[in-house]
């Protein structure tokens, strides 16, 4: 299989083959929770979803947060504008997540989205809905969003495709922010063939978004992978004995495989959480409580009191990520943790850089399987930031990364992150494609099959 | 952090915490300000630090008045008196 979407362009469709979908996905998402929004999709083209933080015109888009709840865009994000001017693409829904994003499990919402290999366990987030989507049907691409590891980690969880392009290869107008110098937005699917045309559509300057960029993305094919050391210290002893299998069958096929040491590559995490919690706390003043979604009713009060009511909407982590990011930006501490923070991007950016020049980078996507839900629960703050550290460099860094399954633990899929150089997203693509000519990835679900 | 530092925290932050969400919330956050304090570690002086992770090209958008193509469709996301914003008094 090279390309899901061909194929399915291919085919003759019944006449009630979206009403049908449409019912299955009701029925369905009553269990896995996917969808914040079902849409009857018009047109006769692929079936894509969009998660909910990205805006798309005249659907309720409230990054499952009750602060957003009744917001209706009147306009399209950039990248959904792209798809649907291609008429290759019709709209099935909005997908669910933690709420603005704050969280790698999908928990972090009122409706949590569950995993469908292992209802038990969480999907992984925050693009939980877009990974549960992709995993459940056949013929499907997700737009979703990445700020320090949405996009990987519930890919790998669910078994999926997921591709994080290098920072700012995507507009990102439309996007509802969490951390400006960190968002990104991309791709689940079931093959890499698909995430390409899907890079192929949206790629490219916007004139909305002064991040955008016009610099031309490349196709640049590496035999060397690099293993960072210090990276494979943190992950579970089943899935490294696992993933070394799986290194053996890339060196059997060509590649050369090098183990690398990168001291202090772990400060990236308290790094990428300061400066997230910092921008994130200034980008959520936004919620007023008179426009965007939930409405303060009394009129009389002060502002402050006003403001402070509306903020009430807002979940446990968002709270707390408020409140941290407002810390870290005060004046008294801002070179110790902001700048710091900056500095140690720098100095990541031009170390990972110098590995990449000729190389891919490679790890499992995830230190460990997903957990189950009452665990993951369970865990402090900490240990759940923690349990970032395979995607935190590479999204800290703005570097182009694609999650791949490599082999299953029973139903329970291991995937492994391949990270190429900024502006080389074509050759992780490529790398991920050449890779699914060898092995064959397992679906529990085909919904809408044809 | 003490009591009072926290509760000025919350005021500029302006989230209203009570009970045992504050306690939780208060013990979550020294613990990751703790955690957080590991950057300390990094001694090394870099000149320029990453506001972004590439190079962003000094792009700025002409000052011209563009037509926002649906108006009515924007206002319906807020309450309104004659076409006008009703937000609380400053």
């Amino acid at each position: 299989m090279s390309s899901y979407t061909e194929e399915f362009e291919s085919k003759q469709k019944p006449a009630d083959y979206y009403a049908k979908l449409y019912e299955e996905l009701e029925r369905i998402n009553e269990k896995f929770n996917a969808f914040n929004v079902l849409v009857k999709a018009t047109g006769n083209g692929m079936p894509f979803s969009v998660k909910d933080n990205i805006c798309v015109r005249g659907i309720e888009t409230t990054a499952s947060s009750k602060i957003l709840k009744g917001y209706i865009p009147p306009f399209n994000a950039t990248v959904v504008d792209r798809i649907i001017r291609t008429g290759r693409f019709s709209l099935i829904g909005k997908t669910n997540m933690d709420e603005f994003g704050f969280g790698s499990f999908g928990i972090n919402c009122d409706k949590p989205a569950k995993n469908p290999l292992d209802e038990g366990r969480v999907p992984g987030g925050s693009s939980s809905g877009a990974a549960v989507a992709t995993a459940l049907l056949k013929y499907h691409v997700a737009i979703a969003e990445s700020t320090g590891g949405s996009i990987s980690a519930p890919a790998a969880f669910c078994g999926v495709v997921g591709f994080t392009p290098t920072y700012s290869v995507l507009s990102r107008y439309g996007l509802i922010d969490y951390a400006n110098s960190l968002d990104k937005i991309g791709f689940m699917a079931r093959s890499a063939d698909d995430i390409k045309i899907m890079l192929d559509i949206t790629k490219g300057l916007d004139k909305r978004d002064s991040t955008s960029s016009s610099k031309p993305i490349h196709r640049v094919k590496h035999n060397n992978l690099i293993i960072i050391k210090e990276l494979m210290d943190k992950v579970e002893d089943g899935i490294k004995s696992e993933f070394y299998k799986f290194t053996d069958k890339l060196k059997g096929l060509g590649y050369n495989i090098k183990t690398v040491d990168f001291r202090d590559i772990e400060l990236s995490i308290p790094s990428y959480y300061l400066i997230a919690m910092s921008e994130a706390s200034t980008n959520l003043a936004k919620f007023t409580g008179f426009k965007y979604g939930f409405k303060v009713e009394d009129f009389s009060k002060n502002y402050n009191d006003f403001f402070t009511e509306a903020r009430d909407k807002f979940g446990e982590e968002a709270k707390r990520r408020i409140i941290l990011g407002t810390f870290i930006r005060s004046a008294s501490v801002r070179d110790k943790y902001y700048l710091k923070s900056l500095s140690i991007r720098r100095w990541m950016i031009d170390k990972l850089s110098m590995l990449l020049k000729d190389a891919f980078i490679i790890s499992p996507t995830m230190p460990i399987l997903p957990p189950k839900i009452e665990d993951a629960n369970r865990m402090t703050p900490v240990q759940n930031y923690a349990s970032d550290i395979l995607t935190i460099p590479a999204n800290l860094g703005g570097f182009p990364h694609i999650s791949i399954p490599f082999s299953y633990s029973g139903e329970l899929p291991l995937s492994a992150q391949v990270i190429g150089s900024h502006f080389n997203d074509y050759g992780v693509i490529s790398f991920a494609s050449d890779w699914e000519k060898n092995f064959k990835y397992k679906f529990k679900y085909n919904l809408g099959d044809l | 952090m003490d009591e009072k530092e926290f509760d000025r925290l919350l005021k500029i932050s302006r989230i209203n915490l009570n009970g045992a969400e504050k306690t939780k919330i208060k013990k979550d956050i020294e613990q990751i300000l703790a955690y957080f304090d590991n950057v300390d570690s990094f001694k090394e002086v870099i000149k320029e630090p990453a506001f972004h992770p590439v190079d962003i090209e000094s792009r700025t958008r002409e000052d011209k008045e563009e037509k926002f193509e649906d108006v009515d469709r924007l206002l319906s996301n807020t309450k309104t008196y004659r076409r006008f914003v009703i937000g609380p008094k400053i």
